[in-house]
């Protein structure tokens, strides 16, 4: 038998299951770009001049004010940044504290069973879903403005990404250090004081100082409702354009937020 | 006068796992006694049994005429602190200083408060580096114990059982987790230890040729049941492949 | 038994090296309740206060017809700024990644910017823009596109340097160019990796697109911050329960989506 020559129809189609992934995935492009046409047509966005204007009016004042920002506000600038820095110190440990003992009840393995961590895991679901700065808003108009309304928005917001991240590591211990603790006589509370707490520590620490950097970001803008920290003259010299001491202020706080994460990011590499 | 006795002990897991179908044994004091057998066989389930680890579902323990199955709360853990244990994956909390690791032995005898503070009288500390001194490694005491060798780690877990000062030891199978010449060395140092403190020790191995080394008694079992129980020159060749169902194999040996 | 005076001593660099940290944190934390005058009693009446104020907060649902328009403007906001942010970010994505960047100076330079990007928090991005284009949904999106690249380039730019670099070798091999070796060895190993970030970051974006309002960029924020002017708390209230839904709804979502994905 002789071979047929092979003619460019003759390209195996590709099977089933490939071209219904091809076509769901064009759908899905088609229904993204829909959905976003949608957006823009329906939010009604001001018109393109109006973005124009306003760069024009007020973007080169700010680049200006970065190229050559008034080094008169540097000394405030500091000082509330540092405000800030400390703000957000507190306001990590007491996370950290008050996250320790619910991340116990959160974690399955400790428990004796998922479901009984069920409570304790809604619980900080509910807590990490509560935006920060709708707490910070609370706690000013409860307890009047300054940095102790921040420190404990943070405090209370932290409390749910630590109780996660510190109950996923208590899920993922080595159970054979405790057995053998229980083995050698020890109780409960020595198996979960030389066995359970010297293997999280470690990785504990490492959470805290990583959702540091982050409350030091929350911390620069939580003065924006009055809750201390930095960014009270922020949003004050912003509501009256001082680009100059506007750049400052970024300057500043970018520097100092820069700083900080190497620092930390280098002793979190170091620590597990 | 038997030191450990098992009379009838039967356990069934959850799972519905018969792992110990009625075993009965004395094992008199000082006995170097090695138990063989498959995994799965139950080795692991008998000696855990002796310091209730495992609870017996019928039967019960006795060490020193005291009954280890029935005992709760403080008495057990009394019963447990005279019971040393050294385990196949070491169990060591690996990002703590060996001396920590080795103290954590102490804890059995320790009032409350020191036990939660840490503070370890002078005697205790001491009594530590002594045990390590004794497996071999008295300069790893500030060691972290991730920077062991795995036969280092697993002579700190003997140092952490022998710092019970215990007159029972179990090791659930020490070396199946180290090469052959670590596995001798830490083989005959459990040993050498054992006769020099008078220990009854009860060591779960399934290298034939490492149990014929060793031991003072051989144990066989298989589903559960003890199958055999005598010295090691009655332990012929036949005997193993009585105990295993299966004809030998190389990996039933560790060598030299 | 050894002279109890004669124990081993835990070596002299381990020690100091304890007392170092442990006087740098009591330093710190000194300095801290100094600087920001907190202290215990303000924490618990303030805990008092927060509690007898979450108190009065009972939702108030005849104002849901009020919330609707803005939740919706806040969702568009999240979703329009991570699609244009994410198309921005992917540039920065490939110049920032060591093994796919042009040159150093190339590099050097997409990974300081992104280091820049990424020091600046969402409400401030919103504060500025705010400041630069006015009151309402337009700085709200300009400010979470910037935030997007930030985060996402940096997610990006980690996983592109981790790939397997044997694909790259091959089509180098071949004699393809840097683009196309992007397009047909890195794009198809990190494609699945990206578009999780990508709904990860939505899932923040919507988050952030809530608050950024308080500070006028647009959607429910805006309204919240309205309500809580004219110290209308049931109104507030019905905000934070409707805010706590869709949030937990969309997480949800993005959750399922990401655990299709790989």
């Amino acid at each position: 038998m002789v071979n047929a020559p092979r003619i460019p129809s003759d390209v195996p189609r590709p099977p089933a299951h490939v071209r219904r992934n091809r076509v769901l995935m064009i759908a899905g492009v088609v229904l993204l770009v829909a959905l976003f046409v949608l957006a823009l047509v329906t939010m009604n966005l001001p018109t393109w001049q109006r973005f124009v204007n306003g760069m024009q009016r007020n973007f080169w004042p700010l680049m200006r004010g970065l190229v050559r920002p008034e080094t008169e506000v540097f000394g405030l600038a500091w000082r509330s940044m540092s405000e800030t820095f400390f703000m957000a110190i507190l306001g990590t440990a007491l996370g950290a504290l008050l996250a320790f003992p619910i991340s116990f009840f959160a974690a399955g393995n400790l428990l004796g069973g998922t479901r009984w961590a069920l409570p304790g895991k809604a619980l900080l679901v509910a807590i990490r879903t509560f935006p920060e700065l709708v707490l910070a808003i609370i706690f000013v108009a409860a307890a009047g403005p300054g940095p102790t309304a921040g420190i404990m928005a943070m405090g209370i917001h932290s409390i749910g990404y630590l109780g996660k991240v510190f109950s996923d590591v208590i899920e993922g211990i080595d159970q054979g250090p405790m057995e053998a603790i229980r083995a050698a006589g020890g109780n409960q509370l020595h198996t979960f004081l030389y066995s359970v707490v010297p293997q999280v520590l470690p990785e504990f620490a490492s959470h805290v100082l990583y959702r540091f950097e982050i409350n030091l970001r929350a911390a620069t803008v939580l003065g924006m409702v009055g809750a201390g920290g930095i960014g009270l003259p922020l949003i004050q010299r912003l509501q009256f354009r001082r680009w100059d001491e506007v750049s400052m202020l970024l300057i500043v706080i970018v520097g100092f937020i820069i700083v900080v994460d190497a620092v930390s990011s280098r002793v979190r590499n170091r620590l597990v | 006068m038997a030191h450990i006795r098992f009379n009838d002990v039967e356990v069934v897991y959850r799972t519905g796992l018969k792992a110990l179908k009625g075993v009965t044994l004395e094992i008199p004091r000082g006995q170097f006694v090695v138990v063989v057998g498959l995994s799965g066989a139950g080795k692991s389930t008998l000696i855990r049994t002796v310091n209730s680890l495992v609870v017996p579902t019928k039967g019960s323990v006795t060490v020193n005429d005291v009954n280890v199955t029935a005992s709760r709360g403080g008495a057990l853990r009394r019963a447990r602190s005279d019971i040393g244990m050294i385990f196949q994956t070491f169990n060591l909390v690996k990002r703590s200083s060996v001396l920590r690791n080795v103290l954590a032995g102490r804890l059995g005898d320790l009032p409350a408060w020191r036990g939660v503070l840490g503070a370890f009288p002078r005697e205790d500390v001491a009594y530590a580096h002594d045990c390590l001194a004794r497996v071999g490694i008295p300069e790893k005491a500030f060691v972290r114990a991730d920077a062991l060798s795995g036969g280092q780690q697993q002579r700190v877990g003997i140092a952490r059982a022998l710092a019970q000062k215990p007159s029972v030891m179990l090791a659930d199978e020490p070396v199946a987790s180290l090469d052959p010449p670590t596995s001798h060395a830490v083989m005959s140092d459990l040993k050498r230890i054992a006769r020099e403190d008078g220990i009854t020790t009860i060591v779960n191995l399934h290298f034939i040729d490492m149990a014929r080394d060793y031991a003072d008694r051989i144990i066989g079992m298989r589903d559960g049941v003890v199958v055999f129980d005598g010295t090691p020159d009655e332990a012929t060749d036949a005997v193993f492949e009585e105990i295993y169902g299966r004809p030998l194999e190389s990996k039933d040996l560790r060598g030299a | 038994m050894p002279e109890a005076s004669s124990l081993p001593r835990p070596p002299a660099a381990g020690r100091i090296k304890a007392a170092l940290t442990v006087a740098l944190f009591a330093a710190l934390f000194v300095l801290a309740f100094r600087q920001t005058g907190f202290n215990f009693q303000a924490l618990f009446s303030g805990t008092a206060d927060f509690f007898r104020f979450f108190g009065r907060l009972v939702p108030d649902w005849s104002a849901l017809p009020q919330i609707w328009p803005p939740l919706i403007q806040t969702i568009q906001i999240a979703y329009v700024a991570t699609i244009v942010g994410s198309l921005l970010a992917m540039p920065i994505v490939f110049l920032a990644s060591s093994n796919t960047s042009t040159d150093p100076v190339t590099l050097w330079i997409a990974r300081t910017l992104l280091t820049v990007l990424r020091s600046i928090p969402d409400l401030l991005w919103a504060a500025l823009f705010v400041a630069v284009l006015g009151l309402g949904a337009l700085p709200g999106v300009v400010a979470l596109v910037f935030f997007t690249m930030g985060v996402l380039a940096k997610l990006g730019s980690e996983t592109v340097e981790a790939i397997d670099p044997g694909p790259l070798e091959a089509l180098r091999a071949a004699g393809a160019g840097r683009n196309r070796t992007i397009v047909f060895a890195v794009v198809p190993q990190v494609a699945a990796t990206m578009v999780s970030y990508i709904l990860y970051v939505f899932e923040i974006n919507v988050r952030a697109s809530v608050v950024i309002g308080l500070v006028g960029a647009g959607g429910i924020g805006q309204l919240l911050l309205r309500y809580l002017n004219f110290f209308d708390y049931t109104g507030v209230a019905a905000i934070i329960v409707v805010i706590f839904a869709v949030v937990l709804l969309i997480d949800g979502f993005s959750v399922w989506a990401r655990s299709k994905l790989i």
